[in-house]
C-alpha cells in the first residue's frame, strides 16, 4: 500500500511543482491598450477593458521588528528603567573608568532601541550649596551625554537636565546615600 | 536724643488737662546712638470692654513691641519700670508719670472690634514737651490684627532716618505638601517677615525653588519643573497667575530682578555651559552675559543696578565675582575658602557689602564681605549648615537657612549674627528664603 501511494505522490508533485513557477503573485490584468481596436466593421467589438498603468507590485507591512520592546522607567518618579545610573566623585563632573564602561555598555543598547527617548539627569549629594549644585548637575549631565554622542549615540535621543540636589534618590546623611546621589539617571520613555 | 519740632510747638503744663488736637504731625527723630531715648509701650486699652476687643489689643500690644525690638533702633523702659504706672488713660496721659520712668517716647494704643471690623488708634507723645509726634487710626477687617500692629510699627519707624520692615513677607521652599508617594515635590510660600501666617502660592506639584521678589513686591520669580524641564516663571502673586519667562530655551535657574524692575538676569545652559544671561522681564530679548568655560551662576544685581555679583568656578572652585550689569570688567570678589556661593547684595545705602554662602572647615556657613575694606566676618555659628542668605530691604537683617539632612528652616539675624531667631518649624525642608521689599 505504501509502495503504491509513494509511486503516484511522486509524478503528481513533479506536476504541481513543474506548474508553479515559484514565487506567488498578486492578479494582474495587463492589456495592451492598442488591441482594443475598432473591426473593419467599423465598430468596437467589446467594451474597453480596464487599464492599469501603476506598478506591478504593491508593498505589504512588514512584521519584522525594528528593535526589541523594552521597559521604560516609572513614569510617575521617573525611577527604575533599563540603563543603570553612572556615579561621580564628589565636586566632580569627570566620567570614572567606571563610568565610561557602564555608558559603553548603554551606547549598545541605545542603537538597539533607537525608539527610545532618553532623559539624562544630573544629580548632586546634599553636601553642596543649592545653585552651586544645580550647575554641577547639568555638567554631570552633559559629560555623560556627550561620551554617549561620542560613541555614536544618536544626538536626538537624548536630552539633560540637572536636579542639582533637590531631588535626592537617597535622603539619609551617610557616605553610601551621597555617594547614591552623586548621579547621572537615565530617565527612558518611548 | 534730639528732635527736631514742626511748627506748632505746644508746651505741656504740669497736669493741664488741655490736649493737642490729634494731628498728624511728621516729626523727624535722629538718633544719636550716644543719647537717651527710651520708647514706652504700655498695654493697648480696648475702647470697648468685650473679649474680642481685649483679644485684638493684646495682639497689637505684643506684635507691636517685637516688631521695634526687632527693629534694633530703640531702646526701650525696662517693664520693672513700666509697672510701676498703674493706670493709663489713653486720650490724656499723665506725663509727668512717664517723664518719671525716663521715657522719652510714649506710645499709647486703642483698639475695638465692631462685628468684622477692627479699629486701632496709635499715638506718640513726647512727655517732655507733651507734643503729639505721630497720631492713626487704622481700620480694616478684624482677621488680621497684627497687620495693623504691623502697620503702626512701621510707622513710628519711618519717624526716624530708617527703614523700617514690620510689614515686609519672606518668600520661602517647602516640602511640606509632598505626597507619600510620586516625586518628590516642592512649593513656594510667602510669610510675615516674623513667621506668621505662611500660604501657599504654588500648586503644581512639582519642583518649585529659587524664588526671587520683584522690587514691586507684586511678582515672585522663580524656577519650576512643572513642564518637564527647569524654566523661570513670574508669578503674579495678587492674581494667581505665572508667565513662564524662557518656555524650553535650555535649562534656566536663578533668577533676579534689576532694582528698576525691568530686566531679570539668570543662568541658563541654552548657549551650551552655565553662563549668566540677562532678559527683559517679560523674558524677551534674551541675552548671553558670560562665557567661560567654568560654570557661571547665582547672579544678583547691585543696588544701583550697575553691577551684577554671581557664582563662578572659573579659577577651579565656586568663587563670587563682580561684573558690570554689560557683563564686562569680570573680576574676583571673594579670596578666603573653597567654596564660596549665593552672594546677596546689601540694598542699603547705608552698607556696601555682599553675604554669601561660604564653606568653613567642612560645613557652610553665611559670612558677609565688606566691598571697601574686602573684610570678610561670619555671621551664622555651626548650627549644622546654613545658607542661601537674603538682605532686608533695610539692609539691617538677613534671613538664610539652616539644617541638617532632611530637616531645614527658615532663620533670621541681624546684619552681625546676633538675634538668631527660627521662622518656620516642624519637620521637611523650609529653605531658598528671599526677603520681599
Amino acid at each position: 500500500m505504501n509502495k503504491t501511494w509513494s509511486w503516484l505522490a511522486v509524478p503528481l508533485l513533479v506536476v504541481s511543482v513543474a506548474g508553479c513557477g515559484g514565487k506567488k503573485r498578486p492578479p494582474v490584468v495587463a492589456v495592451d491598450p492598442t488591441t482594443t481596436t475598432t473591426s473593419d466593421r467599423g465598430t468596437p467589438s467589446q467594451a474597453p477593458l480596464p487599464v492599469e498603468t501603476g506598478p506591478d507590485v504593491q508593498p505589504i507591512d512588514s512584521d519584522v521588528a525594528r528593535g526589541e520592546d523594552f521597559t521604560v522607567s516609572d513614569p510617575e518618579t521617573g525611577e527604575g528603567g533599563p540603563i543603570e545610573d553612572i556615579h561621580f566623585e564628589y565636586d566632580q563632573a569627570t566620567l570614572t573608568d567606571q563610568a565610561r564602561a557602564i555608558l559603553d555598555r548603554h551606547s549598545a543598547w541605545l542603537k538597539a532601541h533607537p525608539t527610545a527617548k532618553v532623559m539624562v539627569e544630573g544629580h548632586c549629594d546634599e553636601r553642596g550649596t543649592v545653585e552651586y549644585n544645580l550647575a554641577l548637575g547639568d555638567r554631570r549631565a552633559r559629560a555623560a551625554r556627550d561620551y554617549l554622542a561620542s560613541v555614536g549615540v544618536s544626538g536626538e535621543m537624548l536630552r539633560t537636565t540637572s536636579y542639582g540636589k533637590e531631588r535626592p534618590l537617597d535622603t539619609a546623611s551617610t557616605e553610601a546615600a551621597w555617594a547614591r546621589n552623586r548621579r547621572a539617571h537615565f530617565t527612558v520613555s518611548r | 536724643m534730639a528732635a527736631t519740632l514742626a511748627a506748632g510747638v505746644l508746651a505741656a503744663s504740669h497736669g493741664a488737662a488741655q490736649l493737642p488736637p490729634p494731628e498728624t504731625t511728621v516729626t523727624t527723630m535722629v538718633f544719636d546712638p550716644g543719647a537717651s531715648q527710651r520708647f514706652a509701650i504700655p498695654d493697648c486699652v480696648p475702647r470697648r470692654a468685650d473679649e474680642k476687643s481685649r483679644e485684638a489689643c493684646r495682639t497689637v500690644t505684643q506684635v507691636l513691641r517685637a516688631d521695634l525690638r526687632f527693629e534694633g533702633l530703640f531702646r526701650f523702659v525696662p517693664d520693672e519700670l513700666m509697672a510701676a504706672i498703674k493706670t493709663l488713660d489713653p486720650e490724656r496721659p499723665d506725663f509727668t508719670d512717664w517723664r518719671g520712668i525716663g521715657t522719652s517716647h510714649l506710645v499709647v494704643t486703642q483698639a475695638q472690634v465692631n462685628g468684622k471690623d477692627l479699629q486701632v488708634d496709635a499715638k506718640v507723645y513726647f512727655p517732655e514737651t507733651g507734643q503729639t509726634m505721630l497720631s492713626r487710626r487704622f481700620s480694616g477687617s478684624a482677621d488680621n490684627p497684627r497687620s495693623f500692629a504691623h502697620q503702626v510699627a512701621d510707622e513710628i519707624t519711618a519717624l526716624t532716618q530708617y527703614r523700617g520692615v514690620a510689614r515686609t513677607k519672606i518668600a520661602f521652599v517647602s516640602d511640606r505638601d509632598e505626597g507619600a508617594r510620586g516625586r518628590r515635590s516642592k512649593e513656594l510660600y510667602v510669610m510675615d517677615y516674623d513667621g506668621f501666617n505662611p500660604r501657599r502660592v504654588t500648586v503644581n506639584r512639582s519642583l518649585n525653588i529659587l524664588p526671587a521678589w520683584s522690587p514691586d513686591g507684586r511678582g515672585l520669580a522663580y524656577v519650576s519643573y512643572r513642564q518637564g524641564q527647569p524654566d523661570i516663571f513670574v508669578a503674579s502673586i495678587f492674581e494667581g497667575r505665572s508667565a513662564n519667562l524662557t518656555n524650553g530655551r535650555g535649562q534656566s535657574f536663578a533668577p533676579s530682578w534689576s532694582p528698576d524692575g525691568k530686566r531679570v538676569a539668570y543662568s541658563s545652559n541654552r548657549g551650551g555651559n552655565m553662563d549668566i544671561w540677562v532678559a527683559s522681564a517679560d523674558g524677551s530679548g534674551g541675552r548671553r552675559l558670560t562665557d567661560s568655560p567654568g560654570l557661571d551662576t547665582a547672579p544678583i544685581w547691585s543696588p544701583t543696578g550697575q553691577e551684577i555679583a554671581f557664582t563662578s568656578d572659573r579659577g577651579g572652585t565656586p568663587q563670587i565675582y563682580v561684573m558690570d550689569s554689560e557683563g564686562l570688567n569680570v573680576r574676583r570678589l571673594t579670596t578666603v575658602g573653597n567654596w564660596n556661593d549665593a552672594p546677596s547684595w546689601n540694598p542699603s545705602k547705608q552698607y556696601s557689602e555682599i553675604a554669601y554662602t561660604s564653606r568653613i572647615e567642612g560645613g557652610f556657613e553665611i559670612a558677609v564681605v565688606d566691598l571697601a575694606s574686602r573684610q570678610v566676618r561670619q555671621v551664622t555659628l555651626g548650627r549644622g549648615s546654613c545658607e542661601y542668605p537674603s538682605w532686608a530691604p533695610s539692609g539691617r537683617h538677613l534671613v538664610f537657612a539652616c539644617g541638617r539632612g532632611r530637616t531645614w528652616q527658615v532663620a533670621v539675624a541681624d546684619r552681625l549674627g546676633q538675634s538668631v531667631r527660627m521662622l518656620t518649624g516642624g519637620s521637611g525642608k523650609n529653605e531658598q528664603p528671599d526677603w520681599g521689599p
